[in-house]
């Protein structure tokens, strides 16, 4: 494989990155040798367990743990009176915004309000976790209910009671004087929509309404937490970012930065979900105090039910408008976004992600980031993206049907290239989508012609685009005894980041994946980096890898060349050995080199990378469906995506990454959703009712790697993580919809709402 | 979980004067009673795993041509017994469908009769092939139909003291066939929205001579839809009896609405999977009917 | 009150002071310390705690640790032996069938009940043998690849 590496210029036969490598932590994965926090036991250790609000609304009057506390084997007890009560508006470090954590304490413990089922008001811990159990029914907690607020259109409504007295809508001028659940009000737009709309040869809506979804991760959060007697605090956790963690907890706890070590463990997938804290700081509050290691696992039921946060709900309203040439030529959206109990769901990205991918001198896009008595929802792999094309590509394909266009030739004709304007206004960096779109037109997933079936069938296309982020990553390498590197890592792996690194390193040295052992460093070890989020973590910690391969070879030439009595500039170096550059010259290994200057100190290349370009995600999925219209079951038959991946360090990794955003995607699109009780209980607090897609659910998933390189970037490598669950649910809606006629706009699309759309919307 | 003591009786003499004590619950698969303790859903004092009985966990043939599924059997144990796959494939089936592999490897065709969900996948084809309950208690043993058991979710006509000890199900009839369908939005690992079971016999002339069809999740207990029974009776199968039959089926369901689905929906299913379930019955004794 | 509990547990007699309350996973990880099976949600839903119990897969979540008196439970533990693979755990590292890893000893275990029964399935077999494990990171596609990889080479 060629591609271009960093700079653009020169074209260089890769060695190792590229090729199709195994994880090089597998072993200890299939073996259940791999250590989760669940998996850490300490002597000594006592067990946690949190009270939760069994309220949706409701002011704290008074919590009396007295009872608790007094219970034999009960060590400590926590409530919100333990932590920092934060400003308002306090953010850690993270990005060009800050993060939110006044927002994480709140979800740490309820202050005087509790804004849904499950936000935790106190914590014990005890010597085991029945005696904890029993503890937290001797907790007396006075609370007066307010009214819930649970739907997202009706807390909109002028009059609904308002969570948050202090929240008043930002982004409307003049400032409004009365405090709303709406927090905030976003606007893009260019041209003049309205007139466009009028003068459009035809228009495709959408209405689309989105049910609260969850990460579904199968590990449930745990923590152990230690304080040692200078007050220094270890926390194992499951985590996306431990230096996010050790600044949110430094905060919440009013300790310093200095005294907090947070260790990231494996994290039992997160997607998202594992960026916040979810009693970890509950955790070392009730270990400093007992003076043990405390360990609390939540049970799944409280994962679902309000202890930690879904994936945002949403209404859109959407229309485009075209020529009749099929040119677009207006998008208008209305984004409502529901945030759960707090605010901060910035509807920006979910109303970028919709309209990016075509080019379209119209646009008006408004979107409201709006807070409901349900948990504070969290980010879920491309955050907000399925809905947004849930919405938008089948406004698109109602576009297409009206104007008798076939839409994979409508998106060529609008699709967005390297150059033309994203919705806010920029321009697109090199992106590949003419690319993916040829590719769609020449594969058989689109070609074949749809077989028939015993019950109506249909075809879909969508495309996903997600922008993603960069920030910050460090890494280090130090050379071993036997000369090989050995890397330190900032971003925790939550998708096969060590076996990726290895490559790049192993490529940079010109060594074997086998030669580099690379490992995620904990708060104290590792330089600072931010969260493995965002489809970020491979780009950066390649770039500053790249870097610190760099300097460490810098390093090791000059010692090389003492050895060998040349001049650094002399020296070839390839797969592990200098030589000395005349015919015959002499030459020293790694090994050597290292085993006879270890004396002389320790060689460490450090990298950093900050503000990488952006590996913008592109998408186009297929998908074949079967919908049966007796029951209004979907059977999706055959999918296909495409992605534009820059660079594939690894290709098998990346069509797990695929794969696995394809399931997850068909389970919010067909099964998944949180069914909530009008007053704010979860209904389907389970794995049994919350129906996340099995074995016999997915089909096989085609996985096509188009490689379009990022300039600037290291190997040209692209986001990749994120992006393949975007376009999915828009990809079976529109299949569902050309096999049965009728739109099913209430996503998932279960098999009730589908016979309700085929029969008319009443059933009998 | 609060806390509870473990019996293991190896009789049914000794399972029996242990379940006399109130608080006591019977064990056999456990994979609906072990989570219900764990979510404090049901209270209990005692249990009594009748795992060691060897009765309970045996199939034995019956002089005459029946069978005698041992209560505690697992579902795994029962799929693959030669002659219920052979004799009451509905039943191997239906097993088949509850939970997961994992949960057939424990849960027992007596645990889900006695556990009386409205869901119980294995319950249908039981009452559909005309199965019996035998019954051990303090005053000795009885048997009833199995379908008199059910007085509502969770809730049996087993009086204190007594343990179901086997599902006895009659010899199958020339000419017959059973079948049960469920609908879940998965696969597997899932509960039945509804589920219909039905049995039935032609006559010589190829007329439905006897028609039993049993719904689950469309009632408080597994009921009877015994307007479309009566509807099949004398009549030769057609797509529009078929057809038919499912809506008054419908007719017969009382659902409620919940988190799985709408008492509508449920109807609806009802009606579709009896008409299907019929079609492959007929299918099963050599009849083609299309069906919807 | 606790009771004591003899089974046999990867072809070792245990005899451990289990509290009724407690489940067979509780008795392996929490009694035994072997953490190799995972805990996802400790109501049968999701198949991360899947072990065999004489041969046959359960959730050892679903069983008292009483109830493992007098049987033979084998674990993720006892398939490898020092560093070399069992075929199924060497398959899921090959063919990228693991991802976070969480899933990923039920996985192997369930595997290995389907194979010991049936040597050669189907891909359909393979899918429904491991429908009751949820794993959300694969999709399955390589999971399903990796057993039936193993399938094609041990079944011959």
């Amino acid at each position: 494989m060629t591609v271009l590496p960093g700079g653009g210029n020169e074209k260089k036969e890769l060695w190792i990155v590229g090729k199709r490598v195994p994880r090089v932590d597998g072993r200890e994965r299939v073996t259940g040798k791999a250590i989760y926090p669940a998996d850490l036991n300490l002597p000594g250790m006592v067990h946690a367990k949190i009270l939760r609000s069994p309220h949706a609304h409701a002011r704290i009057r008074r919590i009396d743990t007295s009872r608790a506390t007094a219970l034999k084997g009960v060590v400590a007890v926590v409530t919100a009176a333990d932590f920092v009560d934060l400003p308002i508006g306090a953010t850690v470090t993270m990005g060009d915004a800050g993060y939110d954590v006044w927002v994480v304490a709140h979800t740490n413990m309820a202050r005087e309000t509790v804004h849904w089922v499950g936000q935790p008001v106190a914590a014990v811990a005890a010597v085991d976790v029945h005696t904890a159990e029993a503890a937290l029914k001797l907790i007396e907690v006075e609370y007066e209910p307010l009214p819930p607020v649970v739907d997202l259109a009706e807390a909109m409504a002028p009059d609904a009671p308002v969570l948050h007295s202090n929240v008043v809508t930002k982004g409307v001028e003049p400032a409004p004087r009365s405090p709303s659940n709406v927090c905030s009000r976003t606007v893009i737009e260019r041209g003049d929509t309205a007139a466009a709309i009028e003068r459009a040869t035809a228009i495709g809506e959408a209405h689309a309404r989105i049910d609260t979804a969850h990460q579904g991760y199968l590990e449930p959060q745990v923590v152990v937490a230690q304080v040692d007697p200078n007050g220094f605090a270890t926390v194992w956790a499951s985590t996306q970012g431990q230096f996010t963690a050790e600044l949110m907890l430094a905060r919440i706890l009013g300790l310093p930065q200095s005294k907090i070590r947070v260790v990231p463990l494996e994290v039992g997938g997160a997607f998202g979900g594992k960026i916040a804290l979810h009693g970890e700081a509950a955790a070392v509050r009730l270990a400093e105090k007992c003076g043990q290691p405390v360990k609390l696992v939540l049970t799944r039921e409280e994962v679902l039910q309000g202890g930690s946060g879904p994936a945002a709900g949403a209404l859109i309203d959407i229309r485009v408008g075209a020529d009749r040439e099929g040119q677009l030529t207006a998008i208008e959206g209305t984004y409502r976004v529901d945030a759960g109990g707090l605010p901060g769901m910035s509807p920006s990205l979910i109303m970028q992600a919709s309209a990016a991918l075509y080019q379209c001198p119209n646009l008006k896009l408004e979107g409201y980031d709006v807070v409901t008595n349900k948990p504070r929802t969290e980010a879920y792999r491309g955050p907000g993206g399925i809905q947004a094309a849930f919405a938008m590509e089948q406004a698109l394909d109602v576009l297409c049907q009206r104007l008798d266009l076939d839409p994979l030739e409508f998106r060529k004709r609008n699709a967005a290239v390297t150059g033309s304007l994203m919705p806010i206004g920029t321009p697109f960096p090199t992106i590949g989508l003419t690319t993916i779109l040829e590719e769609v037109g020449q594969h058989p997933c689109w070609t074949d012609p749809l077989p028939a079936g015993k019950h109506p069938r249909g075809r879909g296309l969508a495309l996903g685009y997600w922008r993603g982020t960069s920030m910050t990553s460090a890494a280090h390498i130090t050379i071993a005894g036997d000369g090989r590197p050995m890397v330190t890592m900032g971003p925790v792996d939550i998708s096969g980041t060590r076996t990726a690194m290895a490559q790049v390193v192993a490529e940079e040295f010109g060594l074997s994946v086998e030669d580099v052992h690379v490992s995620t460093g904990d708060s104290k070890s590792a330089g600072y980096s931010d969260i493995a989020a965002g489809s970020r973590v491979a780009r950066t910690t390649t770039a500053a890898l790249v870097e610190a391969s760099a300097d460490a070879l810098r390093q090791l030439r000059m010692r090389a060349a003492e050895k060998l009595q040349a001049s650094p500039e002399d020296l070839d170096y390839a797969g592990g050995v200098f030589r000395t550059r005349k015919p015959g010259g002499a030459a020293i290994s790694l090994a050597e080199l290292m085993q006879a200057t270890l004396g002389e100190g320790a060689i460490v290349g450090r990298g950093v990378s900050t503000r990488l370009p952006l590996g913008v995600e592109i998408g186009a999925h297929v998908c074949d469906v079967e919908v049966d219209p007796g029951t209004g079951q979907t059977t999706v038959l055959r999918y296909t995506a495409f992605q534009d991946v820059g660079c594939a360090l690894n290709p098998p990794a990346i069509e797990g990454q695929m794969q696995g955003s394809v399931a997850q995607g068909l389970g919010w699109a067909l099964t998944e959703g949180f069914d909530y009780a009008p007053d704010g209980r979860l209904r389907n607090a389970s794995l049994l009712d919350y129906r996340i897609p099995t074995a016999l659910d997915v089909p096989p998933i085609d996985c096509v790697l188009i490689e379009t390189p990022v300039p600037g970037v290291p190997y040209g490598v692209r986001g990749v993580g994120e992006v393949p669950i975007v376009p999915v649910a828009g990809a079976v809606a529109n299949a569902v919809a050309r096999a049965i006629g009728v739109r099913v706009w209430h996503m998932p699309m279960t098999p009730e709402r589908v016979l309700r759309a085929i029969r008319g919307g009443v059933l009998d | 979980m609060q806390e509870f003591g473990y019996e293991r009786p190896d009789c049914i003499e000794a399972a029996v004067g242990l379940m006399r004590e109130g608080d006591t619950r019977a064990l056999a698969g456990g994979t609906d009673l072990i989570p219900q303790m764990r979510e404090g859903r049901r209270s209990v004092g005692r249990i009594v795993d009748l795992k060691h009985v060897p009765d309970l966990i045996a199939v034995f043939e019956l002089p005459g041509g029946g069978l005698s599924i041992g209560a505690a059997a697992s579902a795994t144990i029962i799929a693959r017994h030669a002659r219920i796959a052979a004799d009451y494939p509905a039943i191997a089936a239906s097993v088949r469908l509850i939970g997961s592999v994992q949960v057939q490897s424990r849960a027992s065709l007596g645990g889900n009769v006695c556990n009386a969900a409205p869901s119980a996948d294995g319950v249908p084809a039981l009452i559909c092939h005309r199965a019996r309950a035998r019954i051990a208690g303090p005053d000795g043993a009885r048997e009833v139909e199995l379908e008199e058991l059910f007085t509502g979710p969770g809730r049996t006509t087993l009086a204190p003291g007594e343990i179901l000890t086997a599902i006895v199900l009659p010899p199958v009839l020339p000419r017959s066939a059973a079948h049960y369908l469920r609908f879940t939005p998965r696969r597997e690992m899932d509960i039945a929205i509804a589920g219909s079971g039905v049995w039935i016999r032609l006559d010589e002339q190829g007329a439905i001579a006897e028609a039993r069809i049993a719904l689950a999740s469309v009632g408080p207990t597994p009921i009877r839809a015994e307007t479309a029974e009566r509807k099949l009776v004398g009549e030769r199968p057609s797509r529009a009896l078929l057809e038919e039959a499912g809506r008054l089926a419908a007719g017969d369901a009382r659902p409620i609405s919940d988190t799985r689905g709408s008492a509508d929906y449920r109807r609806s299913l009802v009606s579709v999977l009896t008409a299907r379930a019929l079609a492959q019955c007929c299918r099963s004794i050599g009849v083609e009917v299309d069906a919807p | 009150m606790k009771a004591l509990i003899r089974c046999t547990v990867n072809d070792e007699e245990h005899v451990v002071l289990a509290d009724p309350r407690d489940s067979l996973l509780e008795l392996l990880r929490d009694r035994l310390g072997l953490t190799g099976t995972k805990e996802g949600c400790s109501n049968g839903n999701c198949g991360t705690c899947t072990v065999l119990v004489d041969g046959a897969p359960v959730n050892a979540c679903l069983m008292l640790a009483a109830e493992a008196q007098g049987h033979e439970v084998v674990t993720v533990e006892s398939l490898s032996e020092g560093t070399k693979l069992h075929p199924i755990q060497q398959a899921l590292v090959e063919y990228g069938g693991t991802q976070c890893g969480f899933c990923t000893p039920g996985i192997v275990m369930s595997a290995k009940a389907l194979l010991d029964a049936n040597p050669r399935p189907t891909e359909d077999e393979i899918r429904h043998a491991i429908a009751g494990n949820l794993c959300r990171c694969t999709g399955y596609d390589k999971i399903v690849a990796a057993i039936a990889a193993v399938a094609a080479t041990e079944g011959e």
